[in-house]
This record gives structure tokens, sequence and C-alpha cells, in this order.
């Protein structure tokens, strides 16, 4: 019933404007035709898709459009050598094999910040509006700091078009999901102004609908954007971008045999102001301020008596200011360099006083082509922090073009992911377990007050002999190519190897009283990534492409194959229960990563009809999820989950000169679920959507 | 059709040739120089309380004789007790050590302990698996081998096969299902007792 009434709704609205609903898209298509295919989270500055010496794949609006996708989590789960892991902290990215936490999250080249667990929850971010999304894969924390060791997730929005332009657009589908966004803008010479407001909602599923609890519970969530630019004069631009989410979601769930409900709150904000200038052909500045905040709030109560299960709340800010530099020296080579500083803090239940860090950095990079073939980009970063080591990030990457259709490139880089907030300062007892974790900083203090409080039976490390943490830290080798010799195919490969140690980790520093442990953060483990990835189009004929890519990938912590090696770990034969010696062939890997992942991807645009089909299989191969037989590792066939396919598609048809589409869209058609393991496919999803814009 | 008939032929007696020369192996272990005798218990019945293990005379121990130090190892749910300290009037002491049962040829020299307050000697075997499937469950740790000396001084390897009665197959859907588990405090485990007093397990 009610996707009836909005799309009744919608319908109305839209046979209103159908007079001003010209030339909205078409006039897109061609512009986007003339322009070269630019990036620009590689370098921090716009260079050619072809050149760019380092892996970077570059999602167009359109090609989202098409697909019928509107959430990040949606676009990046569809892209080969991306995995959006299941967790029950949110859905995050996996790249090259890195946890979420190692992927910065950008919009228009500025970070976005609250992390669960280090998890970035993709779904809060909506594509509504963006021109396109760029992800660059390996080394690029020297532009970008800590965090982008595995890579950068850039969402570049849209530019409004000349005059009054607006759009409605619509999605409701199944669990009640729905996705309504409003657009509009103005622009003339010198200025511009637009803006959005999203609404994302759902009414949740559950996997155990026995059970009465929630898998996913219902939630509401709101995105209100404004972007604004003037130019003073030809050479000086003002620009203020704002951005506001909200999200409300309930939960139930059950703590032995009562049920406890409440309501978390989750608020983002965002404002940044940027001055641009010229001084002159060879010199362009950019001075950008932007602060951040990421606030949560929860109050789980049970429902029988009232009484208070947990009440927490998150607030974190982020403060930057920075000024970068570009200069050409010469036609073939730019320098670019910038310094900025920044300010965080973080005051949560879960900590005992609001904390902060202070940090500067500095980076350089020369970009050079001391032939015409040849592009080699060196830089480097450097940042100085309050609390842990400082950090110095060199990078060398070098595309050469053996032809002008293939081109190859290389890049070795330094990474690192500074300890958060959570690593230094945590202070946490769980009431129900009664085990207790201290962030480096807190462990002294804590486990001083332990003592004195009785709770501790024995010291295991001394808090005060404890290492200062660092910052993990990788070394990334990347090499690959790519191929277009037609209009119609274009061919990515890249080798990846990433080597990277001090991994923070927790273990235990004391026992307490009641048996449970102590826990604190330590630089330990040196794991390393690597694998190959590749990915093909090809136009087969006019109306069809077929697409697909692949990646292969192996990730190992280096600590366990060394004791492998030394005949120390073990296994139990799942039929007689009897030890045996794990052998390097083995060993499953970290957990969460499939070895195998493809996709497959069709898309057939009838031009006449303005009808477009699309199908995409995705495959994610089997992957470790536990360790059932005690000893620490994935290795015997029940610790791994079964591979399985999902298959999108999307059929859309436009109206009235492409003012309108009218689109259904299908995620996981073949309905596959796992509800003991796989909490985050809730089956198949049928939806309806309906998109309108004009310009005039 | 000949030739297959000698070749399932010769299948068959060497098979029953295999066979029956393994099974006179295992009825008389070879007892030259060293006295070591290896046993597989099955399913000791813990069901309804603390059960006692000597390992010296491969019997369970029972009655007046669980309060002597005739006894070295007594399981009680999921903890394993050794003869002395809080737990027994004996001298029995022990240590886990990483390994796996065959390649463990003699026990350690020293690291012996007995058992105290909230700190047995014996720790580490088992690994609880709460909410993770199978749930509830109590696995065997792999690779934890408990090298016991007893009062008499002699020493002996112990490996813990299983919680459960008839030693099941743990990765199976049937275990996982809690109604159709099999019982619990059903011990089996193997081991392999020096009588000579010397360390070797050979």
């Amino acid at each position: 019933m009610q996707i009836k009434i909005i799309l009744c709704f919608l319908l109305q609205v839209s046979a209103v404007g159908i007079t001003a609903a010209q030339k909205a898209d078409s006039l897109k298509k061609d512009s986007a035709k003339q322009l070269k295919e630019v990036v620009v989270t590689g370098t921090r500055t716009q260079k050619s898709l072809q050149q760019v010496p380092i892996p970077i794949t570059r999602i167009t609006s359109e090609e989202i459009k098409k697909k019928g996708l509107i959430r990040l989590n949606e676009v990046l789960s569809e892209q080969t050598g991306m995995t959006i892991l299941d967790d029950p902290h949110g859905q995050g990215i996996q790249i090259q094999g890195f946890d979420p936490a190692y992927t910065l999250i950008l919009i228009d080249g500025l970070p976005l910040i609250g992390r669960t667990t280090g998890i970035f929850e993709l779904s809060r971010i909506t594509t509504n509006n963006i021109d396109r999304i760029e992800i660059v894969k390996g080394p690029t924390s020297s532009l970008y700091g800590s965090e982008a060791m595995a890579g950068v997730v850039n969402i570049i929005t849209a530019e409004p078009a000349k005059g009054l332009a607006g759009g409605l657009s619509a999605r409701y589908g199944t669990n009640k999901t729905a996705d309504l966004s409003l657009n509009s803008s103005y622009k003339t010479e010198k200025f511009y102004i637009s803006g959005f407001v999203n609404r994302y909602s759902s009414g949740g599923y559950s996997l155990e609908t026995a059970s009465g609890i929630p898998t996913v519970s219902p939630f509401e969530g709101y995105t209100l954007n404004g972007k604004t630019s003037y130019k003073i004069d030809n050479n000086t631009t003002l620009k203020l971008s704002v951005r506001y989410y909200t999200n409300d979601q309930d939960s139930r769930f059950l703590v032995d045999t009562r049920y406890a409900a409440g309501t978390g709150t989750e608020k983002d904000f965002n404002i940044a102001p940027v001055i641009t200038h010229r001084f002159s052909d060879k010199v362009f500045s950019t001075l950008q301020l932007y602060r951040s905040t990421y606030k949560t709030n929860s109050d789980v109560r049970y429902e029988d008596d009232n009484s208070v299960y947990d009440q927490t709340y998150f607030n974190q800010a982020f403060n930057r200011a920075e000024i970068q530099n570009d200069y050409a020296i010469q036609d073939n080579l730019k320098l670019t360099a910038g310094l900025g500083g920044q300010y965080e803090t973080v005051e949560a239940t879960r900590y005992t006083k609001l904390q902060s860090f202070t940090s500067g950095y500095g980076y350089f990079q020369a970009d050079w082509l001391p032939v015409k073939k040849l592009d080699i980009i060196a830089g480097g970063r450097y940042d100085a922090h309050s609390v842990y080591k400082s950090q110095f990030s060199p990078k060398l990457a070098v595309s050469y073009a053996l032809t002008d259709k293939f081109t190859l490139l290389g890049s070795v880089g330094k990474g690192y992911k500074a300890p958060d907030f959570r690593q230094l300062y945590l202070n946490f007892t769980n009431a129900e377990v009664g085990y207790s974790v201290f962030g480096y900083e807190e462990a002294n203090a804590g486990i001083q007050r332990l003592q004195q409080e009785g709770q501790i039976e024995s010291v295991l490390i001394d808090p005060s002999t404890l290492k200062r943490l660092n910052a993990e830290s990788s070394t990334a080798f990347n090499f690959g190519f790519r191929y277009k010799p037609t209009e119609k195919l274009y061919w990515t490969a890249n080798l990846f190897r990433n080597n990277i140690s001090n991994l923070i980790e927790t273990a235990p520093i004391a026992i307490k009283t009641n048996g449970q442990s102590v826990f604190s953060y330590f630089n330990l483990n040196k794991v390393f990534t690597q694998g190959v990835e590749t990915d093909l189009s090809y136009q087969l004929f006019k109306p069809l492409q077929i697409a697909g890519g692949i990646q292969y990938l192996e990730a190992y912590d280096q600590d366990v194959l060394d004791q492998i090696k030394a005949g120390k770990v073990f296994t139990k034969d799942p039929t007689t229960n009897l030890t045996k010696v794990i052998k390097r062939s083995d060993y499953g890997g970290l957990l969460s990563r499939s070895k195998y992942t493809y996709n497959v991807r069709l898309n057939y645009q009838d031009e006449k009809t303005g009808i477009n089909t699309s199908i995409r299989v995705i495959y994610r191969g089997r992957y470790g999820y536990k360790d059932t037989d005690g000893n620490g590792i994935v290795n015997r066939a029940d610790e791994y989950t079964k591979g399985y396919v999902l298959v999108n598609a999307s059929l859309s048809k436009m109206f009235l000169k492409d003012a309108i589409r009218l689109q259904f869209t299908a995620q996981n058609l073949l309905n596959y679920k796992d509800s003991q393991v796989i909490l985050n496919l809730p089956g198949r999803l049928i939806y309806a959507g309906l998109a309108y814009n004009f310009n005039k | 059709m000949n030739k297959f008939k000698t070749l399932s032929l010769a299948l068959c007696s060497a098979t029953i040739l295999l066979a029956s020369s393994c099974s006179k192996n295992n009825d008389t272990p070879i007892v030259e120089v060293s006295k070591l005798s290896t046993k597989t218990v099955a399913d000791l019945d813990g069901s309804t309380g603390a059960v006692y293990y000597s390992l010296s005379t491969g019997a369970q121990v029972t009655g007046a004789d669980t309060a002597t130090n005739k006894w070295d190892l007594k399981f009680k749910s999921t903890s394993i007790f050794v003869n002395s300290g809080t737990s027994g009037t004996g001298t029995t002491q022990a240590q886990v050590v990483s390994s796996t049962f065959e390649t463990l040829t003699a026990a350690p020299a020293d690291g012996y302990k007995a058992d105290a307050t909230g700190a047995n000697a014996i720790t580490g075997w088992y690994t609880y698996t709460a909410d993770t499937a199978p749930q509830h469950a109590i696995l065997t740790v792999p690779g934890k081998i408990l090298v016991v000396k007893t009062s008499a001084g002699n020493y002996a390897k112990v490996e813990i096969i299983s919680y459960y009665k008839g030693n099941p197959n743990t990765t199976t859907a049937d275990f996982a299902d809690l109604t159709k588990r099999p019982a619990s405090r059903f011990y089996t485990f193997r081991f392999a007792y020096q009588g000579d007093g010397t360390t070797s397990f050979k």
C-alpha cells in the first residue's frame, strides 16, 4: 500500500514539472563525453585516469544510477577487490585484505569520522548528488595521513549545472526500506548554491524470525547537505559545504531471560570552508578549514521494570586547518606541498575524561615527466603527534606508457595508522562478564585503582614497564597495467603486497580475583597480505557491455607461519579427536579473508527505448570465521563459511527525454542467507524506484 | 576378469595381514627394557560426580581409596586435579606441554606443580565455545599434553580426547544441536605410563 501512495505522489509531483524537464540528463551525458576521465584522489591534483601511476577505480554517478544503487555500501560491494564485511559493528570495507579501519572515507577529499571498533558504517553515506567515487588502493598515506593504509574512498560531489535545477528520487521495497531525496541547485557565472535532503529508513529484518529479536533493527536517517561557491574574481573562489546526518535506530535483544530495548541516536556534522587562489599561471593555493563532529547516544532499558541496561554516549570532534600549494615549475614538473594542523577530542562513557590529540603535518609531492611516456611521482608526509611517535611516510610511484594503449604502473610506499582513542584511553569494564580493558595511557592508573579495590589476583605485566604504543605501519608494493586498445575494451591488473608490522592487539596484563583478565593494547603482530586483482570490461556490441573482475588474496600472520614452521601449531582430527601437527597448507590465514572473489557484470542499454538492463553476479569465496579446535587459527573445514553468490539486477526506463527514470532493482535475487554467520544478508531485496530531474 | 580376481584377492589378503599384524601390536605392547604401557580410556563416567583414576594401575579408583594417594588424576566437570596440595594427600604433580602425543618422547625434567587454591597444575586443556557454533560446547584443545609425575615418582603423558560420551565428532550438525549432543562429563583420554622411573616415553 505504502509504495503505491508514494508512487502516486511522485507521479503527481513530476507531472507538474514536465515542461521544464527537458535537457537535464541529456545535457549531462554530452558534457561527460567531452570531459577526459580525470581523477584527483591519487595525487591530490587532477590527473588523467590512464596516466596516474597508482591503482585507482573511478565509478561514475551514471553507472551507479543504472545499477539502481543508492547507499555507499551497495556501490562498494559490487567492486572488484572490495568486500563488505559482516560485523555487528557495521558494514565496513575490506581492501587488499585490510580490515575496514585501514581505509579512509572522504567526501571531496575531507575525512569522515565516527567509527565503531574501527568500522565506518558505509550505509551512512548516500550517493545522491555525487559526481563520482574514486577508490585508490595501496599506499596513499603519504598524502592523507593515518588510516589510509589500505586505501582511500573519495566521494566527489556533483557541481551543479547552470541555471535552476532540481530533482526528486525515491526507492522503496523489501523490509519497508525507503530512500527519498530532494535536490535543488542554482548556478550563475560566478555563484552557485546546491543542496539536498535525503531520508533513508528501514523496518529492519530478523534472520531468526521465531526469536522476535531483530538482526537489524528499524532505523530512520536523514542527510542534509548544502554547498555554495562564489567566484570573487577569475583567480579567487570561496566555497562552503555543510553536511548533517542523523539516524535513530531502535534496538531490542535478550539479556539472559529478560528483554531489553531502547533507541540509539547517531549525529554527524561536517562544515568545510575553502578559499582557492591562483597567484599566477604556475602557482595555485588552497586554504581549507574543516570541522567534523560525531555523536552517539544510546539508552537501553529492561522491558519488565524499565531499569537501565545500558546508557552510553560518545562525542568526537575533529578540527583541521590545511594549506596546499601547487606549483607548476615547468610543463613537465609539478610540485605540491601542504601544511596542516589538527585538533581532535573525544568524550565518552567509556573514557575517564575528555581526551584530546594535537597533531601537525607537512607533505610534499613532485610529479615529473622526464619524457612524455614516463611519469614519476615522489612524495612524503611527516606527521608529528602529541601522544604517539612521529611518522614519516614516503612514496614513489611510476607509470610508463609502453604504447598509447598500454601503461605499466608500479609504486612503493609506506602507510601508517595511528593508535586511536580507544587504544590509548579506553577505560571499560564489562558488567556482565567482568573483564576490563584499558587503553595504553590508562593502564597504570587502572591497575592501581583495581589493586586498591582488591580486585587484582596477579599482575602479569607491570603497566609501568609497558612500551609506548606505536603507530601500526606498512610497506606496500603495487605493480600493474592499464590496457585500452580500443574504446570498447579496458583491462587493468594489479599485483600487491603489504607488509604490516606493529599491529595493535589486546593482551592480558593482569588476572582479576573473579578469574577474568585485564587487557591492554600492544604492538604485537606482523602480518602480510598479497594477491592479484584484475578487471576487464568490453563493449561486445553497441548496446551490450560485459565486464568482470577477479581478486586472489592471501593474508597471513607471520608469527603463526613461524610457529607452524617450528611444528608448534596443532589441530584435532575431527573423526578421532587426536592431536595432529598443522602444515603450512592447512593454515587458512586471517579471519574474514576470502582467497577468491569475482564478479561478472552485464549491461544492456537500448538507446531507442531508453531501457537499461543490468545484471551483476558477485561471488565471495569461503572464508574463515571462527576457531573451533582451540589453536587460535583457521585451519579446519568447520571453521570456514561456504562461498556464496549474490545476483543483483536492475531494469530501468527513461521517459520524457530522460527527465524521468523508472527503475526496478533486485539485490540477492537467489535469496542467499546464512542466519548463523552472515548477518548483513537479509535475503532477496526488491525495490521500485523513480527519479525525476529538471534543469532550466 | 582373472586379473581382477587375483588383484582383489591380493588386496584382501594384504589388508587382512596388515590388520592382524596391527592388532597384535596393540594387544601386547613391546615391553623389553622400557616399562612403558599405553592405554586409551573411553568414556570414564564423571556424569554423576568426581571420578578418580590411577595411571599406574590403568584403572578407576573408587570408594575409600579416593582418600588415599592411590589415584593420580581426578576429573570433575571441566576441572582436572592431581593428587597433591589442595586436591589430595599424595604428591602427584603435573604440567601441560605443547606437543603431539606421539612426538613427546621424554618428560621434562622440571616444571611440575602441585594443585593449589585457584591454581591447578592442569589448566587450558579445553575451550568453551559460548555463543559460537557449536554453542556451549567444551572442546579439547589440540597439542595440550598433560605430563604427570605420580606420587611414586613415575612419569606419564596424557592426552584428553573428548568430554562427551562416545568421543563424538564435534564438527557435525548433530553435535551442534543441543538436543542431539551426547552427554557431557564422559572423559576419553589416552596415556603412556613409564613404570621404570625414567622420563623416557619411548
